[in-house]
């Protein structure tokens, strides 16, 4: 049966891909690792296409049953894992075959949100059960991934959970609800605001009060929102003050100050931020990056491949790869628009979000606005398993796109 | 799908987007900060990441004797660095020096270039080279330049020496030192510090991010060459300084200033103990360097602008000039006969020979140093005509050497001076005509008044290079008085009762001064004596001082001798055709039939 194939799409990807390899070849000059992302870039194609043609039902039958045989693999990785700190899995006694089930359990947690929420109709999705599971779908690898440690990956696993709340029908007042202690603790924390932190975590509580009181007019959602906010602001402050040992506030602290540890932990950010900022409109010229081959930027093949465009390309370059993510987003939401079914529609919105996550998370790292996380860049960083993930979350929304006629 | 659902997501799918967009505007307009809007300032920084400046050390310049003799010069001198890694490694790559070398090793792991050992010896340079290197241990051995003193204590006061910079004072000329700098800390290497420094030259190297060269030139155009310093070429004569240090004992302390008498050019000017400079450049020694600064000796000062003693006797020839101008005497005139001593109010002051010198002129008196003469020329001259021409003789004022600024005034006392301490009473001015009492001089202001007193009341100012500053002449003096004056000097040395014999040289006519100035509470006196040579044209003026000497005619006289002999050498050599000229002495009767 001919499959309509989402043209766009694949341009879109394959030229991310395409640029990647080529980038890979400037950062890890003198190295073959650009082959090898070719063929990663072979294999994530060839498995995108192909998934456009299984059966439309499959994925719904098998989205539980995948998603327990990824909580299964993240367990193996904190039993077997290898590497330091331990987040693969060694397919040869040798180890020279390994893969990051991370990666694949992304796709997998996002299947087994888009079934749940799927499966209820929106009108549910104020009931707390509803909202429970949802949430315990997303936590359950998030504190498996938190174990390996591995912060980053482990938050990128519920980052798709709020998108897909609010796409199966969610009010965004409650989706505030669910947040406002997330955000109580950001605003409540005293190193990112320093002196100013009582007052913006004071304005935070009242703002928020007034407008869940204005919203809806019933005074004690508004009081138990307002002692739920104000109790995790305490805990954090109480915590940062008297549980946190020394060390592990500097590292906090280095995170939002790179300066504080040039040489060390902020190393990394450092040299990032002057890669790009050094690049200037037009970038040095491809190979022509000094802080990369001079290897004052670390990493520059797979996480930091942003900052090895920003300097060789220049803002242009920039641009034009943060150009390609966003015709990338704005395509899955549209896909997600298309879909022939609650359960197509939301994975494609989840496979959007998620990628949504890692373009900001990794390009707001190198550009200095996000903490230094693991987290790669889609399509660009070297590495098969991220490579090939895609390559499967492209092939889901291909599906999704060649599908849109069934019912 | 219903259409109604199909509105839902269009409207959620609009929320979303806009949640996107808010995002990537984020970044979008922190990479239009850091590209655009400070690109410049990370330009800079991605340069300066592999950009290293490394400095061309300008070639200090030399210093050198009138005759090209060099007194200070540059040797290379070999230092240990290590091109900076990780913590551990670099511990470990020190640890391994230690031990070859079998001494402790101090860094700070400040630089990517850590100085680890300066001025090593060849033995160290042969183990890091062909062990230590061998072993993979980032050590670099570097050639710098480092001042060498080849004469030692022969001029060290005069030359000084170079030291390290605090970091305060690199910091506080931070343009053109950086701390570890070595710069002139004392004598000619601190005062012409800035032309001997020259400017210092700048390359480039590129390196990666651990420091390994890249590109040994990549900005040919930017690079600047070091602008050598300047030579200075002294007035100093090694020769005479040299038979100046030999003649001073060497167990006695005290200084000897020898000026050409014309333009004040210092031809030797030796401060006994001296020191080696060499100790204090050297970044071995600390020890050496600590004994000295503690001597008791003080071999660190220079006595010859720094030392200040009673003059004694020298200074008589204030008071003769004085008197001459005031018309109090004459060659001729002569006082109450010297009975050894002299009763004015309650208080008896003696003279130097104890039976008395019997009735004395002016030039006897001043050839046999006679106190009582003086004494009675004194009472009439009065405090204040005496202090005028102490003060026009430049005593009590410094004279401006080119040594600035550890040159001392000395003390000449006026009336108040001695209001202010204990009391006005006559006898102070009694002890001062002698050279005694509250009077300090330092023994170049004594060269320069030796000179003045020979060449007709020209007082020089004393300098060690460039040319001869303008020379100010003693007003109001008349030929006939410095005529006067300066027979009373020959009249030291040749004269029968002359104080100053022991100083005569053969071949040329000098004329001179002894003084034996007591220095309470100790025992022994200083010895003094000025003199000029030769006597009609006077060329050299000199100044000794032999602290606890003993008598001046006897200690300090030979010493002069010495040095104006070697100065007639010295003459002798540059112009053998006025050998012949100068042969004959001229004799104290022809000299005396002048007037």
């Amino acid at each position: 049966m001919r499959r309509e194939l989402d043209l766009s799409l694949l341009v879109a990807v394959g030229m991310a891909i395409l640029f990647g390899i080529t980038m890979i070849y400037s950062a890890a000059s003198g190295s073959t690792l650009w082959r090898s992302q070719a063929i990663y870039a072979v294999v994530a194609i060839l498995l995108a296409v192909a998934t456009v043609y299984f059966p439309d039902k499959l994925f719904l039958d098998l989205a539980f049953p995948l998603y327990a045989l990824g909580l299964m693999t993240l367990l193996a990785v904190l039993a077997f894992g290898t590497g330091d700190p331990a987040r693969w899995l060694s397919l040869t006694p040798s180890g020279s075959l390994r893969v990051q089930p991370s990666e694949f359990a992304k796709i997998t947690t996002i299947m087994a949100l888009a079934r749940f929420l799927g499966d209820r109709s929106s009108d549910h999705l104020v009931s707390p059960k509803a909202i429970g599971g949802a949430v315990l779908i997303s936590m359950i690898p998030v504190a498996l991934v938190a174990r390996q440690p591995d912060l980053g990956t482990a938050v990128s696993f519920g980052a798709p959970l709020i998108p897909m709340l609010y796409w199966a029908g969610m009010r965004p007042l409650h989706i505030f609800f669910l947040i406002a202690p997330l955000l109580s603790v950001v605003f409540s924390f005293e190193p990112l605001w320093q002196d100013h932190a009582p007052i913006v975590f004071a304005l935070f509580i009242i703002v928020s009060s007034v407008v869940i009181q204005l919203l809806l007019a019933r005074l004690w959602v508004t009081l138990t929102m307002l002692a739920v906010n104000l109790s995790a602001g305490l805990v954090t402050v109480y915590l940062w003050a008297n549980f946190l040992l020394e060390y592990q506030k500097a590292r906090v602290l280095t995170l939002l100050d790179p300066e504080r540890d040039p040489l060390g932990s902020g190393w990394n950010i450092i040299q990032s931020r002057i890669a790009i900022g050094s690049g200037g409109p037009t970038g040095k010229g491809f190979l022509e990056g000094t802080q990369t081959k001079y290897e004052f930027l670390p990493a520059a093949h797979t996480d930091f491949i942003f900052s090895v465009i920003g300097e060789e390309l220049g803002f242009m370059g920039a641009v034009f790869v943060l150009s390609l993510f966003l015709s990338l987003i704005w395509r899955a939401l549209y896909i997600g628009t298309m879909a022939n079914s609650r359960f197509a529609s939301l994975l494609a919105v989840g496979l959007g979000s998620i990628l949504t996550f890692h373009v900001f998370v990794n390009v707001g790292m190198t550009i200095g606005v996000m903490p230094v996380t693991g987290l790669p860049l889609p399509f660009l960083s070297y590495g098969g398993s991220s490579l090939i993930t895609n390559g499967l979350a492209v092939g889901l929304l291909l599906h999704i796109y060649a599908h849109r006629h069934d019912y | 799908m219903d259409p109604e659902i199909l509105e839902d997501w269009g409207r959620r799918r609009r929320g979303l987007l806009v949640a996107v967009g808010l995002l990537f505007a984020i970044l979008f307009l922190r990479l239009f900060h850091l590209q655009i809007t400070t690109a410049a300032d990370y330009a800079k920084e991605s340069e300066d990441n592999r950009i290293e400046h490394r400095r061309v050390k300008a070639p200090r310049g030399l210093i050198l004797d009138r005759d090209g003799e060099v007194l200070a010069r540059n040797r290379a001198s070999y230092s240990i660095s290590l091109i900076r890694s990780n913590k551990e490694d670099d511990a470990r790559s020190v640890a391994a020096l230690e031990q070859a070398i079998g001494e402790p090793v101090r860094y700070h792991r400040r630089n990517a270039n850590i100085r680890l050992k300066r001025d090593v010896d060849f033995e160290t340079v042969a183990i890091v080279e062909e062990r230590l290197r061998g072993d993979g241990h980032p050590l670099n051995v570097d050639i710098e330049p480092q001042r060498d003193y080849p004469h030692g204590d022969l001029a060290a006061h005069i030359v000084g020496y170079m030291g390290e910079l605090q970091e305060d004072e690199a910091a506080a000329a931070r343009f053109r030192y950086q701390p570890g700098d070595y710069a002139g800390k004392t004598g000619l290497e601190k005062v012409y510090e800035d032309s001997l420094r020259g400017i210092d030259g700048v390359r480039y190297v590129e390196t990666d991010a651990r420091g390994r060269i890249k590109n040994e030139r990549p900005f040919p155009d930017r690079e600047r060459a070091p602008l050598p310093g300047h030579d200075l070429r002294l007035t100093l004569d090694l020769d005479i300084q040299r038979a100046a240090a030999r003649a001073m004992p060497d167990s006695l302390a005290g200084s000897v200033v020898a000026l050409d008498a014309r333009t004040g050019a210092v031809l030797a000017m030796v401060s006994q103990p001296s020191f080696d400079p060499n100790v204090f450049v050297s970044y071995r020694e600390q020890d050496p360097r600590r004994q000295l600064i503690q001597d008791g000796r003080r071999p660190l000062l220079n006595r010859a602008i720094s030392g200040e003693y009673p003059p004694g006797s020298t200074l008589k020839l204030v008071a003769a000039v004085a008197a001459l101008e005031a018309g109090i005497t004459d060659t001729l005139s002569t006082f109450a006969a010297c009975a050894g001593s002299l009763q004015v109010g309650d208080v008896v002051f003696r003279c130097n020979n104890r039976s008395g010198h019997g009735e004395l002129n002016l030039l006897d008196a001043t050839a046999s140093s006679c106190n009582i003469y003086f004494n009675h020329l004194a009472l009439i001259l009065g405090m204040e005509t005496w202090y005028e021409y102490g003060h026009r003789f430049g005593f009590g004022i410094p004279t401006g050497v080119d040594l600035d600024p550890e040159e001392r005034a000395g003390t000449l006392p006026d009336r108040q001076y001695h209001i202010e301490r204990d009391g006005w009473v006559t006898g102070h001015l009694m002890n001062l005509v002698i050279g005694q009492g509250y009077m300090l001089v330092t023994p170049l202001q004594m060269a320069r008044y030796a000179a003045a007193l020979g060449n007709g009341g020209i007082l020089v100012t004393p300098h060690f290079y460039g040319e001869a500053p303008p020379v100010h002449t003693i007003e109001g003096v008349t030929p006939e008085t410095w005529h006067i004056v300066k027979l009373g000097m020959h009249r030291v040395v040749y004269g029968n009762n002359g104080t100053g014999k022991r100083s005569r040289v053969a071949g040329i006519d000098l004329a001179g001064k002894s003084g034996t100035a007591q220095k309470p509470p100790r025992l022994n006196d200083d010895a003094w004596f000025i003199a000029f040579a030769p006597f009609d044209d006077p060329e050299i003026a000199v100044a000794v001082v032999v602290e606890d000497g003993g008598g001046g005619g006897a200690t300090a006289a030979p010493i002069a001798g010495a040095v104006i002999e070697a100065y007639l050498q010295d003459r002798l050599r540059r112009h053998p055709d006025m050998a012949a000229a100068n042969d004959s002495t001229v004799s104290e009767l022809g000299s005396e039939s002048d007037l």
